[in-house]
């Protein structure tokens, strides 16, 4: 059993990426959707620690990063039980097509290519905000 | 040297052979001398008749001048059996100055009447009995002495019967002789012709072998030069026949190890091969001994020149990427003897083609980040409700957004440019209908048409054009020849853009009342990074990639590209794409 119930009634973010700026820009965006952000990390392995120690409703993920990569973390949580449910968005800045299959196939909900508009990220999370609180 | 002894030995021969006048006088002048000699030395054989003996002796002299003239002068040697003649007619006055009948001298007729019997013909045997007879009744003739009996007329009837019985021997030795050595100068001449021809052939054959010999050794020191390739020579059956210090260099093995011994096949992966095989996929019951070498040297066997990337095996396991060029070997008469194997490693070239997507791919993800951050903070910027900005950091904040999206827009289309060269090109392709993509990308040009006061006219065809391909590439497409055509119309210009359908076809059209293109510079128009001097000159923002990515989508989609200009009327582009099949109507016509 998680600490679920612990949790305030907002749904939780954990945000990683190894650019400061863009992590900031993704933290604002979370800020302004209404959600909660847990935690900002700058690369893979604490990421890793992070969602497994906070099991967040949705993590915002850079594909390439020092430690763990995004894809990585992606199909660690989705062999998770306890993770797997999370909603996952990959960040990058490949455009190439395989690099976006590759993230889908790994189990990613969504793929998002920088650069992104912080307004758009925003609204597409406040419209994820009731649907991640919702059990489903 | 050997040549001019030799000549000079042949001169002599034939100088023996036909003896001058001067030779053939000699004997003459011989018994004239003997006679003389015996004259003088018995006083009791006398000088009977002055005049006649010295008239005779100034004939012979007479005839020995000639001789000798004649002996310098060759043109003149037919002329020759006139020296005998006046031979004949001094000793006959001779022999009539020194007694007549009774002279000692007599004997000597018979000296002339050799030589003129030797003439050729017989009629010189009829000559010889008849000058001999005149000789002979010289003394009757000149007055000095008359006949006394029936048996002085017969000597000059008998004496030149027997004369002539010899010049008659005389006559048919010397025709044989004549014969004999006409052959024999036949025969001498046919062997210095064939000498002279062996001679020649001779120095043919030593030029040829000189030639031969140069060709061997520039062949082998290229076969050695040539370290950069591998050059392996097989029999039909793939058994190595010749190989060069390249292939020892690529794949290790010296030339008598691999020699007669090895087979090319032994040297490629074997999967690799069998691929291949079924790939050009032999039909079923044909024999096929080597499935692989058969596979390795077809287009080769076929006399084509094929060049294919293939992987070679060293001996000790190691595998090289090489690009190899097959061709066959074949002998005087045509017939395929063998193949010929030349490869280079393409190690390099591939990890520099690597290398270049890597670094094209990083320049792309490091250009990417920090212009999400520009975008994305001047996007704050113009979103804070708190602090909003006045009218003119509005502005100002535009050109930046508009500026870090040419950046962005260009990072693209060099990524993607790299992508068509290395041949990457990743196509997400279904049938897609081709008017929609159309009038998406005239929507989506509007505002800028609108801003530059240009009217943007679409014309659509009643019927559907399914094409084959990926939208987002097509969109481009379209989008790009748009974008080009509001950029280089002037302000109250047109730009219609047409799509219509002809028999398998889809034609789309985007036609500007632009500035247009020099025809000089039509053909380099697709070229990467060029841009068209009423573009530069008109100040046009642009790197010239536009049409380079156009063409490589459309041509990646099996279409066409076209352009027709007028410089200071407009331009049209056309693209061409094929229809799904189905879609196609028939006989319908836009």
């Amino acid at each position: 059993m998680k600490a679920v119930n612990e949790r305030p009634q907002r749904a939780g973010v954990i945000v990683a990426d190894d650019d400061p700026d863009v992590r900031t820009l993704v933290a604002i965006a979370v800020a302004r959707s209404g959600l909660e952000l847990i935690e900002e990390l700058s690369e893979g392995d604490s990421a890793w620690e992070a969602i497994q120690t906070f099991a967040p409703d949705l993590v915002v993920l850079d594909v390439a990063m020092p430690g763990k990569t995004g894809l990585e973390l992606t199909r660690l949580i989705r062999s998770d039980a306890d993770l797997e449910d999370i909603h996952v968005i990959l960040l990058s800045a490949a455009v190439d097509e395989d690099a976006q299959r590759a993230g889908l196939e790994a189990g990613a909900d969504e793929y998002m290519l920088k650069p992104f508009s912080p307004r758009e990220l925003a609204e597409r999370l406040a419209g994820l905000a009731e649907h991640l609180l919702t059990p489903s | 040297m050997t040549k001019k002894l030799r000549l000079a030995g042949l001169w002599i021969a034939r100088k023996l052979d036909t003896p001058s006048p001067l030779v053939k006088q000699s004997a003459t002048i011989m018994g004239i001398v003997g006679a003389l000699i015996v004259i003088v030395g018995f006083p009791e054989i006398d000088i009977e008749h002055h005049p006649t003996f010295w008239t005779g002796l100034g004939f012979i002299a007479a005839a020995s001048a000639t001789a000798t003239v004649f002996t310098w002068r060759p043109d003149l040697a037919r002329f020759a059996l006139f020296i005998p003649v006046l031979d004949l007619v001094g000793i006959g006055l001779f022999r009539a100055g020194t007694g007549g009948v009774a002279s000692l001298f007599s004997a000597l007729i018979i000296l002339p009447v050799i030589w003129l019997a030797s003439g050729e013909g017989r009629r010189y045997i009829l000559y010889s009995a008849v000058l001999t007879s005149v000789s002979l009744m010289m003394p009757t003739l000149l007055g000095l002495s008359t006949p006394q009996s029936s048996a002085d007329w017969l000597r000059g009837i008998f004496a030149p019967f027997v004369f002539a019985l010899a010049a008659a021997i005389v006559n048919e030795l010397s025709r044989q002789g004549r014969a004999q050595l006409a052959s024999i100068r036949a025969l001498a001449d046919d062997k210095e012709r064939m000498l002279q021809r062996t001679v020649e052939y001779a120095a043919q054959l030593q030029e040829s072998e000189a030639k031969y010999r140069a060709f061997d050794r520039m062949f082998r020191s290229v076969w050695a030069a040539v370290t950069e390739q591998s050059v392996i020579g097989t029999d039909v059956t793939g058994l190595v026949d010749a190989w060069n210090p390249g292939a020892t260099r690529l794949l290790g093995p010296t030339a008598d190890k691999a020699e007669d011994k090895m087979h090319i096949f032994d040297f490629h992966v074997p999967t690799e091969l069998e691929s291949r095989a079924r790939e050009l996929n032999y039909p079923p019951g044909e024999t096929v001994l080597n499935p692989g070498f058969s596979a390795l040297v077809e287009s080769a066997r076929l006399g084509a020149a094929e060049v294919r990337e293939w992987t070679y095996v060293r001996p000790d396991g190691t595998q090289v990427p090489v690009e190899l060029a097959v061709t066959k070997r074949v002998d005087e008469n045509g017939e395929t003897i063998g193949y010929l194997f030349v490869a280079s490693d393409v190690t390099k070239a591939r990890e520099v083609s690597r290398l270049k997507d890597e670094f094209v791919g990083l320049i792309s993800h490091e250009l990417r980040t920090p212009l999400s951050s520009i975008l994305g903070y001047l996007e704050l910027m113009r979103d804070d409700e708190d602090n909003p900005l006045s009218t003119e950091q509005v502005q100002y904040l535009g050109v930046a957004e508009r500026n870090a999206h040419r950046l962005l827009r260009l990072v693209g289309d060099l990524l993607f440019t790299a992508q068509v060269e290395s041949g990457k090109f990743p196509l997400d392709a279904r049938d897609v209908p081709l008017e929609a993509i159309v009038s998406a990308a005239i929507e989506s040009a509007g505002p800028a048409a609108d801003a530059s006061g240009i009217e943007l006219v679409e014309v659509l065809p009643d019927v559907p054009a399914i094409v084959h391909g990926d939208p987002l590439r097509l969109g481009q497409a379209v989008d790009n020849l748009i974008s080009n055509a509001v950029k280089f119309t002037p302000r109250g210009g047109k730009v219609t853009v047409a799509l219509a359908v002809q028999h398998d076809r889809a034609v789309v059209t985007v036609r500007d009342t632009g500035m247009g293109i020099p025809e000089s510079e039509l053909n380099q128009l697709f070229a990467r990074f060029f841009r068209a001097t009423t573009a530069t000159r008109n100040a046009v923002p642009g790197v010239g990639l536009g049409l380079t990515i156009t063409k490589a989508i459309v041509t990646a989609h099996h279409g066409e590209m076209s352009v027709e200009s007028e410089e200071g009327v407009g331009t049209c582009f056309s693209l061409k794409l094929p229809l799904v099949p189905a879609s196609s109507p028939v006989g319908v016509h836009p």
